[in-house]
C-alpha cells in the first residue's frame, strides 16, 4: 500500500498512538456503518410498500400464461398470506429484521419460488467480474499515464493531447458512452454482441469456449465503464502530481542530484498514491451497485439488473436483498478506509471531536 | 471598528471575482456555450407553432437537411424542435435540483455548525450516512415507484439527495468561521444569530457555494439522463434523457436513424463539457494554485 513517510516513521506513529482513542474512533465508525445499513434498509422497506401496486400480479400473470387462473382473487390472497403481506406493516417490519438477522432474505415474488439469496448469489459473480477487472485496469492505467503526463507538464509535447481526451471521456456519462460503443461495435462494425452475458443456449461451465464467449459479451459493457473511469483516474493523478511538484522534498531530491525517473516514481508518484488509493477503495465499494444503468442497457445479469427488475415488478424481498448487498459493500469499503487511513497517514488525527 | 474595512474588502473582493471570472478562459468558454444553448433553444421554442411539435407533423424517418434541420423521428417529429424543448427542460432540472440540494445542504450545515452539541452530533451522523449511500440507487427506487414523474418532481427528488456534501462543507466552514475575529466582533457588537449568518457568513461562503452549485447542477443533469434512459424519466415531457429513451425504444440505433439518438447524445456531451469548464473556471479563480487545464 501507499506510504507517506519512511517505514520507520510510520511504525513510530503507530507505537505512539493511544490505543483507546483509536479503538473509540473505530467503534464510532462501526456504529456509523450499522446506522447506515439500518436507515437504508428502513427506507427500502417502507418506500415500496407505500406506493399503490400489487406485487402478486407477477405471479398471477405467470399462472395465467400457463393457463391456470381459475380463482385468481383467492389465489392472490393466499399468496399474500404466504408472504406475510396481509399483516400490519409494523409486524412485517419486525419480522423482516428478525429474518434478516438470521441470514434469511426471503423468497422472491417475481421469481417465485426462488430464494432471494440464490438469485443474488447467481448475479454477484457477473457484477464483480465485470467491475473488478475494469476498476483495477482503469486505475492502474490512469494513474501511471496521469503521473507520467503530469510530471512532464508542458514538456510532454504531443502527449498533451491526452488531457482533452481524458476530459471528454470523464465528462461523458458511461451509459452515453455505452450507446456510442453499441453503435460502433454492434451496428456499424458488428463484432460484439449487443446484450447478455453469454450466448443464449450455451452451457455455463469452465470450458474454453464458454469463457471466450463470456469475455466477448463483456467487452462492450466493460469498455464503457473502463474508458470513463480511465479519464477520471488520469485527471486526478495528473493534478495530484502537478500539485506535488512544488513540494520541498521534491526540490530537495532534485538538489541531491537524483535521477529524474527516481524522483518521479519514488517520490512524487508514491506520495500521490495515498489519495489515489483512497479513491480506489471507494470505487471498489461501489462495484456491486455502480454499473446499474450499464447492466440494464446491456441486459447484463448482474446485481444491478436484478434490483432493477425487482423494482419494476414490486418484488419487495428482491429489492431489499439487492439494496442490502449494494449498501453493505459501500459501507464496508468506507469502514475499511476509516480503519486503515490513520494507520497509513500519520497526519490524520483520529481522536477527539476534530474528525471528519 | 474593524468591521468597516472588512466590509469594504468584501465588496472589493466580489467585484474582483467577477472580473477574474470573465478573464478566465475555461469559465468564459463554458459560460458562452451554455448560455448560447439555453438562449437559442428558448428563443426558437417560442417561435415554433405548437402544431409542429406533435407527432406526424413531418414525414417520418427523414435524415437531416432534407426538409428539417436535424431530421425526424420514427413518429414524424422534428428532432430539432424536440431539442428546443429538451434543452431548457434538462437545464431546468439541473437548476431546481441544484437549488434544492444547495439550500437544503446549506441550512443543515449551518444548523449543525452553528448550534453544535447534540444537534450537530445527530446531523453529522445523518450527513455521514447519506454521503456513503449511493444516491442513484434510491433515485431509481423512488422514481420507479412514483410511476409517473414530471420535470419538476423529478428535479425535486434529485435535489433531495444532493444535500449531504454541501451540508458537510458548510458545517466545516461555519465551525472555522465561528472562531474568527470578525464573527466574534459581530457577536460582541450585538448582532443577532441570523444577522451574523446573513451578513458575515454567507458572503464568505458565496464563492464556495457557487462552485458547489455547478457541481450539483452537473450531477442532477447526469442523474436525469441516466434515470430517463432506463425509462424512469418524465414520460410526457421532453428532456435530453427522454429523447434518448424514445430513440432507443424505437431501436433507432439498429434502424440506422443515427440523427435521432445522436442529436441528444452530442447535446448532452457538449452541455457537460460546458458545465465542467465553468466548474474548472470557478475553481481556478477561487483557488489560483489550482490550474487544471
Amino acid at each position: 500500500m501507499a506510504r507517506l513517510s519512511p517505514p520507520d516513521l510510520v511504525l513510530l506513529q503507530i507505537e505512539s498512538m493511544p490505543m483507546t482513542a483509536y479503538s473509540r474512533y473505530i467503534g464510532r465508525r462501526f456504529l456509523l456503518l450499522l446506522i447506515t445499513v439500518f436507515i437504508s434498509m428502513t427506507v427500502v422497506f417502507f418506500v415500496p410498500r407505500m406506493v399503490p401496486g400489487e406485487p402478486m400480479t407477477a405471479i398471477f400473470a405467470n399462472m395465467a400464461s400457463v393457463g391456470g387462473s381459475v380463482n385468481a382473487q383467492a389465489m392472490i390472497a393466499e399468496y399474500r398470506a404466504r408472504f406475510g403481506l396481509d399483516e400490519p406493516l409494523w409486524i412485517q417490519y419486525i419480522s423482516f429484521w428478525r429474518e434478516l438477522l438470521r441470514g434469511n432474505m426471503g423468497i422472491s415474488i417475481s421469481n417465485f419460488p426462488a430464494p432471494v439469496s440464490q438469485l443474488l448469489l447467481r448475479a454477484l459473480p457477473w457484477t464483480i467480474g465485470l467491475l473488478t477487472i475494469t476498476t483495477i485496469l482503469s486505475w492502474l492505467l490512469g494513474s501511471v499515464v496521469g503521473a507520467a503526463i503530469g510530471w512532464r507538464g508542458r514538456k510532454a509535447g504531443a502527449f498533451r493531447f491526452i488531457v482533452p481526451i481524458a476530459l471528454l471521456l470523464y465528462t461523458t456519462p458511461y451509459y452515453i458512452l455505452a450507446l456510442i460503443l453499441i453503435f460502433l461495435f454492434a451496428f456499424i462494425w458488428p463484432i460484439f454482441p449487443l446484450s447478455g452475458a453469454y450466448a443464449v443456449g450455451s452451457r455455463p461451465g469452465f470450458t474454453v469456449d464458454f469463457i471466450l464467449d463470456v469475455l466477448h459479451h463483456a467487452m462492450l459493457p466493460a469498455l464503457s465503464i473502463l474508458l470513463v473511469s480511465l479519464g477520471w483516474w488520469f485527471l486526478s493523478m495528473r493534478s495530484l502530481i502537478i500539485a506535488l511538484k512544488g513540494e520541498d522534498y521534491i526540490l530537495n531530491a532534485e538538489a541531491m542530484g537524483l535521477r529524474e525517473q527516481r524522483i518521479m516514481w519514488g517520490y512524487a508518484f508514491r506520495n500521490a498514491l495515498l489519495p489515489q488509493a483512497t479513491g480506489f477503495a471507494i470505487a471498489m465499494g461501489h462495484i456491486v451497485g455502480g454499473a446499474l444503468i450499464t447492466e440494464v442497457i446491456f441486459a447484463y445479469p448482474g446485481v444491478g439488473y436484478q434490483v432493477y427488475n425487482g423494482i419494476k415488478s414490486l418484488d419487495y424481498p428482491l429489492i431489499q436483498g439487492g439494496v442490502l448487498m449494494i449498501i453493505l459493500s459501500v459501507a464496508l469499503a468506507n469502514f475499511a478506509i476509516d480503519i486503515a487511513y490513520p494507520l497509513i497517514d500519520p497526519r490524520i488525527r483520529y481522536a477527539g471531536s476534530g474528525g471528519k | 471598528m474593524a468591521v468597516v474595512p472588512l466590509q469594504e474588502q468584501l465588496t472589493q473582493g466580489r467585484h474582483g471575482l467577477l472580473w477574474d471570472l470573465l478573464r478566465n478562459r475555461s469559465f468564459t468558454v463554458g459560460a458562452i456555450v451554455f448560455l448560447t444553448m439555453l438562449l437559442v433553444s428558448l428563443i426558437a421554442g417560442r417561435f415554433i407553432p405548437p402544431e409542429l411539435k406533435m407527432a406526424g407533423s413531418f414525414p417520418p424517418r427523414q435524415p437531416p437537411l432534407q426538409g428539417t434541420l436535424l431530421g425526424t423521428t420514427a413518429l414524424g417529429q422534428s428532432v430539432a424542435i424536440q431539442l428546443t424543448e429538451a434543452i431548457p427542460n434538462s437545464i431546468l432540472i439541473g437548476l431546481i435540483a441544484a437549488t434544492v440540494g444547495t439550500v437544503l445542504g446549506a441550512l443543515i450545515g449551518f444548523t449543525a455548525g452553528y448550534f453544535g452539541g447534540w444537534i450537530d452530533a445527530v446531523l453529522r451522523m445523518l450527513i455521514d450516512v447519506f454521503l456513503s449511500v449511493p444516491s442513484l440507487l434510491f433515485l431509481i427506487l423512488i422514481s420507479a415507484l412514483m410511476r409517473s414523474v414530471n420535470v419538476v418532481t423529478l428535479a425535486v427528488i434529485i435535489g433531495a439527495f444532493a444535500w449531504p456534501s454541501p451540508a458537510r462543507q458548510v458545517r466545516a466552514q461555519v465551525l472555522s468561521l465561528k472562531e474568527r475575529g470578525f464573527v466574534q466582533l459581530a457577536l460582541l457588537s450585538g448582532m443577532g444569530g441570523m444577522e451574523i449568518v446573513v451578513r458575515e457568513l454567507i458572503p464568505h461562503m458565496a464563492q464556495w457555494l457557487g462552485a458547489n452549485f455547478v457541481n450539483a447542477f452537473i450531477a442532477a443533469v447526469l442523474a436525469e439522463s441516466g434515470l430517463s434512459i432506463i425509462g424512469l424519466g418524465p414520460q410526457r415531457q421532453m428532456t435530453l434523457g427522454m429523447m434518448i429513451y424514445w430513440a432507443l425504444s424505437y431501436s433507432a440505433i439498429f434502424q440506422n436513424l443515427w440523427w435521432w439518438w445522436m442529436a441528444p447524445v452530442v447535446t448532452l456531451i457538449v452541455l457537460f463539457m460546458a458545465l465542467y469548464l465553468i466548474h474548472i473556471g470557478l475553481d481556478e479563480v477561487s483557488n489560483p494554485r489550482l490550474r487544471i487545464l
